[in-house]
């Protein structure tokens, strides 16, 4: 007789195992599959879109919709911006996250749980309401530029000649500096959407440091730089990777900022996706197709993360 | 005192049961329509100004429907339509989506002109014909006009001045969606108008013209307030914008002018259309004829800042109050190219836009 069937703990497990499996068949599979599925559709020319089993989608994705009269990579330059922004970003964000969060650790209970709360309530900001913020202050009349008119800098770069170089920069038009659409405003927005991801992912590796380690390199003499490289880093690296690569992959599929923000050439596959699907095209198999290659590229990303992670576990 | 609450409850619940079900027949007679429009000022003042009216010399209730715009109200009905229960009797779409949603079948019903007689008011263009018979009929027109801040420039008399670097080197602000207009100005301005786009190397020729201009823009914009916002926040000096609020805007005092260069501006307009599937027909069709009244469209005009889609003349709009809507020469999109070789245009558009 089987004693784990009258066992009404084990019947709890199996049916919250079943909901929860139900949960993830619903919501997580399901919709990936017809992703999948669309991106293999034909578009009707004029009209939507309609079932079929065709590679095209996928083929235009690398050489484009021309082939083979005519071979365009504009897809893979989408998806190797997409790759760029996220990356700069990433990393910007935690470097500069870390010296802040090592700072935190060494505080206060109580401050430290205040600086946690007020990161934690800026995440309530959605992106919208981010890049919006930023468009604003590095805006002609209202932001930087009107900082750098007013203080006497766009009239001392024009003296000194400066201010033909970021003409040809693309970053001043006659008048004044300008700072949309740049690289620099884009990975600033994206670092600012993900800094506070960084400081709580942060977080508990460092607070569990241990004093005793850099206390002890302290005795025997090494300088504050010398402990940060030798001591600190080396005991947070498998943190700080992981940090990145989450930010990394979360901001693959940032849409406003790059919008907003980047120049027109270097716009990103998330953008590209949603042009396709929604707006004035309805092309969803082709938009499917793009979001499908994202997703395994992204994929690729996480086990390549995944093998350096197996690296430094083993030193 | 908690029983006395509940039971006055129950009383009120009773009572309010009792007079829905008598409440009930009165409300099958009353006539409704749900009508979409695009969400913001715009529906808005339709519930305030238009809805209204109709309401009064019809008798018919409106309720209003909210649309994000026309594009992506088309996705949402095509899946309520498949779903089998529609949202809206009327929608309101652009002539390139209404064609679209005529071409993808079972969403547009046909239409009885003969109870639309007020459609003799306007030109037939605006009364759209499917495969099958009329699926259309044009609500209101809108102009995406040339703009330029008057404290910074001159005002241009010609598209072809946005090309010159000495007067807008990386100031201007234009949409970057392949069929917002920019391709139908170039074509205007340097080639044969609609004509050339009908084919594949005169879109490639337009689209090399507009390679050209690529370092004068310093926005390449797809939601309004983008385009709204930089030249409130003089980003940009001039560009390419909706009449009507940059007309708007000038009044609130903000530095923008709106002008119709020698070679016009671009014209489009909106549709009411049926969806398939309601009961409706007759009250729409008592709602589109009672829009294609010159009163009407003069009344959008005035409040809604629409461009009318009959002529001046039949209605009592002033010059000064005409030209804030509306204006000459018009340029037409190619909608045709843009349906039928649409896949080609947007990449090789994408394509110049991606370049270095």
């Amino acid at each position: 007789m089987n004693t784990a069937s009258h066992d009404p703990r084990a019947l709890l497990r199996k049916t919250a195992m079943t909901v929860l499996t139900t949960f993830i068949i619903v919501l997580c599979v399901a919709p990936f599959l017809l992703v999948l599925a669309i991106s293999f559709g034909r578009k009707v020319e004029g009209a939507a879109w309609v079932w079929d089993f065709t590679f095209a989608n996928y083929q235009r994705f690398f050489v484009g919709t021309l082939w083979p009269d005519e071979v365009t990579f504009l897809y893979l330059q989408q998806l190797s911006y997409s790759f760029y922004f996220a990356l700069i970003a990433s990393i910007f964000a935690v470097l500069t996250a870390l010296p802040f969060t090592l700072t935190l650790s060494k505080l206060s209970r109580n401050a430290q749980a205040a600086w946690l709360v007020f990161i934690m309530s800026s995440l309530s900001l959605s992106e919208v309401f981010i890049v919006m913020g930023w468009d604003i202050l590095l805006s002609n009349n209202s932001g930087l530029p009107k900082l750098f008119r007013e203080t006497g800098l766009t009239q001392w770069l024009k003296d000194v000649g400066w201010f033909q170089t970021l003409r040809d920069w693309g970053l001043a038009n006659p008048r004044n500096v300008k700072f949309k659409t740049s690289d620099f405003a884009t990975v600033l927005t994206m670092s600012y959407l993900v800094w506070p991801y960084a400081v709580i992912l942060l977080y508990p590796a460092l607070s569990r440091l241990d004093p005793s380690l850099s206390e002890a390199a302290r005795t025997m003499g090494a300088g504050r730089w010398t402990i940060t490289r030798t001591v600190t880093l080396p005991s947070i690296r498998l943190p700080l990777l992981g940090t990145t690569l989450l930010l990394f992959v979360f901001l693959l599929g940032t849409y406003v900022a790059v919008t907003v923000f980047a120049a027109p050439h270097k716009q990103t596959v998330a953008v590209a996706i949603y042009s396709n699907v929604r707006g004035s095209n309805l092309n969803a198999p082709f938009g499917s197709a793009q979001a499908i290659m994202l997703l395994i590229s992204a994929s690729f990303c996480l086990y390549l993360g995944h093998l350096l992670n197996k690296k430094a576990e083993a030193p | 005192m908690y029983n006395m609450k509940r039971r006055t409850l129950l009383k009120t619940g009773a009572a309010s049961l009792a007079a829905s079900s008598l409440a009930a027949p009165l409300i099958a007679q009353s006539r409704s329509l749900k009508v979409g429009a695009y969400g913001g000022y715009f529906e808005n003042s339709f519930k305030e100004y238009v809805y209204p009216e109709f309401t009064a010399a019809t008798g018919i209730s409106v309720e209003s429907v909210t649309q994000p715009n026309s594009a992506d109200w088309l996705v949402t009905m095509q899946q309520a339509a498949s779903a089998g229960k529609v949202p809206t009797d009327i929608s309101l779409y652009g002539r390139d989506t209404m064609i679209k949603a005529s071409r993808i079948g079972g969403m547009l019903a046909q239409l009885d002109l003969s109870k639309i007689p007020n459609t003799d008011n306007m030109d037939s263009y605006f009364v759209f014909e499917g495969s099958e018979g009329p699926q259309g009929v044009g609500a209101m027109s809108w102009f995406s006009a040339m703009v330029y801040n008057p404290n910074e420039v001159e005002t241009p008399a010609s598209w072809a001045d946005f090309w010159d670097s000495d007067l807008f080197e990386a100031s201007l602000g234009l949409n970057t969606i392949f069929n917002s207009g920019l391709l139908d100005i170039t074509a205007a301005t340097f080639f044969d108008g609609t004509e050339t786009l009908m084919s594949n190397e005169g879109i490639l020729a337009v689209i090399d013209k507009v390679r050209e201009l690529k370092p004068n823009v310093a926005l390449w914009w797809n939601a309004e307030s983008q385009m709204e916002q930089s030249m409130k926040n003089g980003d940009v000096i001039g560009g390419q914008y909706y009449l009507d609020v940059a007309n708007l805007m000038a009044l609130d005092g903000f530095p923008i002018a709106a002008t119709f260069p020698k070679e016009g501006n671009v014209q489009d307009y909106g549709s009411w259309c049926l969806s398939a599937g309601t009961e409706k027909a007759d009250e729409a069709a008592e709602f589109m004829n009672f829009s294609s009244l010159p009163s009407t469209q003069a009344l959008m005009s005035r409040k809604i800042g629409t461009a009318p889609l009959v002529p001046q003349s039949s209605t009592d709009l002033t010059d000064d109050e005409f030209a804030f809507v509306s204006g000459s020469p018009s340029i037409k999109p190619a909608y045709e190219a843009y349906l039928d070789n649409e896949t080609f245009i947007k990449e090789s558009w994408d394509k110049m836009l991606a370049e270095a």
